[in-house]
């Protein structure tokens, strides 16, 4: 049968929504995925294997493959982003800007593996959808904690959104050390949510330069809304939103 | 008058690096140089007054503008102290308003099966998704 379940794990609420009949036990499985990873990369455990490389009892190269490869990912995008996504901006190894959108994009496969075409997993506001009907995907308010800044109509997509909503959490420019100004939020919308999600927290880190870069990003689109409250996006995120605008779309 | 120029500014910077963006990847290979009239040379009607905005430091270049405001309204925008060739800019420029969209923001709700950019660390945040998605199933 069709199920939603939300779970307390990664730090965070994981919302699993599937809309076909599949195998008992499948969501459970996703779910026990999600816990797998984080006992490897939390950078909040101690035994995690990301808490060792940062505490040089390990190196890169001899950790699991699963590890090097996620890194590698890092690697490349601290590259992609002109070194704006970096996994050292705190002065720690963390990788986690990565690794959540990378640990749903496998659940989501297991999940599709399992039978499920239609379904949404929602990693604490970063998520990827999959079939039917287009999902209706709200973009938080950056200001008003119970609205909407805007609303996206998407299959087969991944959305991601950095902001500074959420107190104590702060996205912290590599370059000059010090939380990232000039933006509420950066929303980014493409085909992987590691890559989007990535892609958002880089821009947030550049501040009021994250528009022009965002629009020479292939393959994915975004809507950043800035300190004043004006709202830039790229053409593909207007066409995805209903009414052919955020505002409009509010009202979809 | 002096915020609302700042905002024009501010605005005006955003659209014109939103633009040249697109095609100043820095992979790309430079077009030949070409021969024009420095835009700076343009003229503006008695009245008109100028400002330039801040500077916008991107990973690969570094965007600047300056623009022309008569009687409230913008009527030229102009790059200045900018590394790329004058010529694309202005071919640039005339294009920028109507690849533009930027809009203020606005709160509303609508119904969704899911919402992005909370960070879900609070258990309102997961209440307030569980109504949303209990609601599209509804």
């Amino acid at each position: 049968m069709a199920e939603y379940q939300v779970e307390h794990v990664m730090g965070m609420a994981v919302a699993i929504d599937v809309r076909d009949e599949i195998p008992s036990g499948a969501v459970e499985q996703a779910v026990a995925w999600f816990r797998h990873v984080d006992r490897v990369f939390s950078p909040y455990r101690s035994d995690s294997e990301i808490s060792r490389i940062a505490r040089r009892t390990s190196t890169r190269q001899m950790t699991s493959p699963v590890v090097q490869e996620v890194l590698a990912q890092c690697d490349r995008l601290r590259a992609l982003t002109g070194g704006f996504f970096d996994t050292h901006a705190t002065g720690r190894l963390d990788p986690s800007g990565f690794v959540k959108g990378w640990a749903v994009e496998r659940a989501v496969e297991l999940l599709e593996r399992a039978g499920a075409t239609r379904l949404a997993v929602n990693a604490g506001g970063d998520a990827v959808v999959r079939g039917g009907v287009p999902w209706r995907v709200g973009i938080q308010h950056p200001i008003e904690r119970e609205q909407l800044a805007a609303v996206i109509e998407v299959r087969d997509a991944a959305i991601a959104t950095s902001g500074a909503y959420e107190r104590g959490l702060h996205i912290i420019n590599p370059y000059n050390k010090r939380p990232a100004e000039g933006l509420l939020s950066v929303t980014v919308l493409g085909p992987d949510l590691g890559f989007a999600d990535a892609y958002a927290t880089a821009a947030f880190a550049m501040g009021r330069a994250a528009p022009q870069w965002l629009a020479t990003v292939e393959g994915y689109e975004a809507m950043a809304i800035l300190q004043d409250e004006r709202v830039v996006c790229t053409p593909g995120f207007l066409a995805a939103c209903p009414g052919g605008s955020p505002a409009a779309s509010l009202c979809s | 008058m002096r915020k609302t120029l700042a905002t024009l500014l501010v605005t005006v910077v955003a659209v014109i690096a939103l633009v040249s963006y697109r095609t100043h990847l820095p992979q790309r290979k430079r077009a030949p140089a070409q021969i024009h009239a420095p835009s700076i040379q343009r003229r503006h009607p008695a009245g008109t007054r100028a400002g330039t905005g801040v500077a916008i430091s991107t990973p690969f270049t570094t965007i600047q503008v300056r623009a022309f405001i008569l009687r409230g309204r913008l009527i030229d925008v102009q790059e200045v102290d900018v590394e790329n060739d004058n010529a694309h800019t202005k071919a640039l420029n005339d294009r920028a308003i109507p690849i533009l969209h930027e809009e203020a923001l606005r709160a509303g709700s609508a119904h969704v099966h899911l919402v992005s950019g909370a960070t879900g660390t609070s258990t309102s945040y997961i209440s307030s998704l569980q109504s949303a998605i209990d609601r599209a199933h509804g």
